[in-house]
């Protein structure tokens, strides 16, 4: 997990606005949104690898969460019942996908388009733009290992790994048991680790490259 | 009874959610099965790649939030506006009933809807006929109507007539210039053609009398050639035989000469060798 920033800390101990949000303060639920939106936005990036399937499923689920919130029974389930709305949204985009058949432009090259938008966007703009380009290629470069995985491992995979959500977080998430959770874990990690090797990318080809 | 842990408490150790017991357990095993630590050294190298991964930096968008309260949405619900909808419109379809003031009766099998109040339906009186006239008027009557109609066939027959005679002979008028300029038209035609056809003939024959004398010349050129050739050889073969048969003659009195000459050198010999005898022959002879 990526090191914790003060929107993270702030989104951690934001019960007190959750639960102002849910008594229906307008304010409190924009700033859970502004809160809440890079998170929900990466999550759908990591499972679709595409900008803008991930901000339409981003902006249905804010929209959801506003539509919503005030049924929200726990207070400290707001995260759990955050992914589980992104994950349908994610799930029905893969259904529309799916149906349509259609293969966006975009899709045969992800992410080129997004060179420049990435260059200035990236948080570490000081540092060696050779080594934020590597570092860039490096994620596209597992990001397409990650899409590999089946959805529901990927789903799995991105809510533990990089949403740092806990395997019973997840289970309430997704909605099945906590053992399922984990297989689904293991076998994401061990599908992984084979995609990885073919693709000949370990942890010491990682550190010569970075 | 030896320790197995399963897969899921394996990913839990991995993530550090077992309890200390549990995890205590798990090292155990783990140090008595050097593969399954392997293999889970491997999951835990897959995971510090995985952190690799970028967060993508994104911009929220910004949220504009209705501040209204529960009163104006109640106003907006979509069952309340459909609602007042169906009200509106039975309210409207009332007010034009008021104004245009219908009504509705019915009575002996007649069913009535007017508006603007029922007007009376007015009721026509059929009157009695009158019999006031006679047979013999209603006989004259039609004796003077048959005659008028009879004046006016008539006059109509007489005009229908005259139109007729006027068009015919505007008809025959007509007809008769026409047929006049066709037969014009015709004899000039015909003299055209005869002209035409005649020369036409003339061409023929003189094409004609052209092409036999270009080829009984030509014929006759052949003929006369041929002619000459045959000659030549007539004489040729002539001349051969003729040299053949002055050939065989001289040949003949060649052999006659010769012959002649053995016959006198025969008849000198014996007279030479018998001179008496030879004066006696040629005496003889």
């Amino acid at each position: 997990m990526p090191a914790e920033t003060l929107p993270d800390i702030a989104m951690m101990h934001s019960d007190a606005l959750i639960a102002r949000a849910r008594e229906g303060d307008k304010n409190a639920q924009g700033k859970l949104v502004q809160l809440w939106y890079k998170r929900i936005y990466n999550f759908a990036y990591k499972f679709f690898f595409d900008h803008d399937l991930a901000m339409e499923a981003a902006q249905k689920t804010f929209i959801s969460m506003h539509r919503n919130i005030e049924g929200l029974q726990e207070v400290p389930r707001f995260r759990s019942w955050l992914y589980t709305i992104a994950v349908n949204y994610c799930r029905e985009e893969v259904r529309k996908k799916k149906a349509s058949r259609s293969v966006s432009l975009h899709d045969l090259r992800p992410g080129e388009n997004e060179e420049s938008y990435r260059w200035e966007a990236s948080s570490n703009r000081g540092e060696n733009p050779e080594k934020q380009l590597r570092q860039t290629e490096l994620s596209d470069l597992l990001q397409q290992c990650l899409m590999e995985l089946s959805d529901e491992q990927r789903e799995v995979v991105i809510m533990k790994e990089y949403e740092g959500l806990k395997f019973r977080e997840i289970a309430d998430a997704l909605q099945i048991s906590e053992n399922t959770v984990k297989s689904r874990m293991y076998y994401g990690l061990d599908g992984l680790k084979r995609i990885l090797e073919s693709k000949n990318i370990t942890k010491e080809t990682i550190g010569y490259e970075v | 009874m030896k320790y197995k842990p399963d897969d899921a408490t394996l990913i839990s150790y991995l993530y550090g959610e077992l309890d200390a017991k549990e995890t205590e357990k798990v090292l155990g095993y783990l140090n008595q099965n050097p593969e399954e630590f392997k293999n889970l050294q491997q999951l835990m190298d897959v995971r510090s790649v995985l952190k690799h991964v970028e967060d993508k930096e994104v911009i929220a968008p910004p949220v504009f939030m209705d501040q209204g309260g529960h009163a104006s949405r109640f106003w907006q619900a979509n069952y309340f506006k459909t609602i007042m909808s169906i009200a509106a419109s039975f309210l409207l379809l009332m007010v034009a009933a008021r104004l245009i003031g219908p009504e509705i009766s019915y009575s002996k099998g007649e069913l009535r809807i007017s508006f603007n109040g029922a007007v009376p339906v007015e009721q026509k009186q059929i009157l009695p006929a009158t019999t006031s006239l006679t047979p013999n008027e209603v006989q004259e009557m039609i004796n003077t109507s048959l005659v008028k109609n009879n004046e006016l066939i008539s006059t109509e027959w007489e005009s229908n007539n005259k139109k007729l005679q006027a068009s015919l002979r505007t008809n025959l008028t007509s007809n008769s210039a026409k047929i006049d300029d066709l037969m014009k038209v015709a004899s000039q035609a015909s003299q055209d053609q005869v002209r035409s056809f005649v020369a036409g003939l003339q061409e023929d024959n003189l094409r004609l009398m052209k092409d036999y004398l270009q080829l009984s010349a030509k014929d006759q050129k052949v003929y006369v050639e041929n002619l000459l050739v045959d000659f030549s050889k007539y004489l040729q073969e002539q001349r051969k035989q003729d040299l053949m048969l002055f050939q065989t003659r001289m040949s003949s009195i060649e052999k006659n000469t010769d012959q002649f000459k053995q016959e006198t050198e025969q008849i000198l010999a014996s007279i030479i060798s018998s001179p008496e005898g030879t004066i006696k022959k040629v005496n003889n002879y």
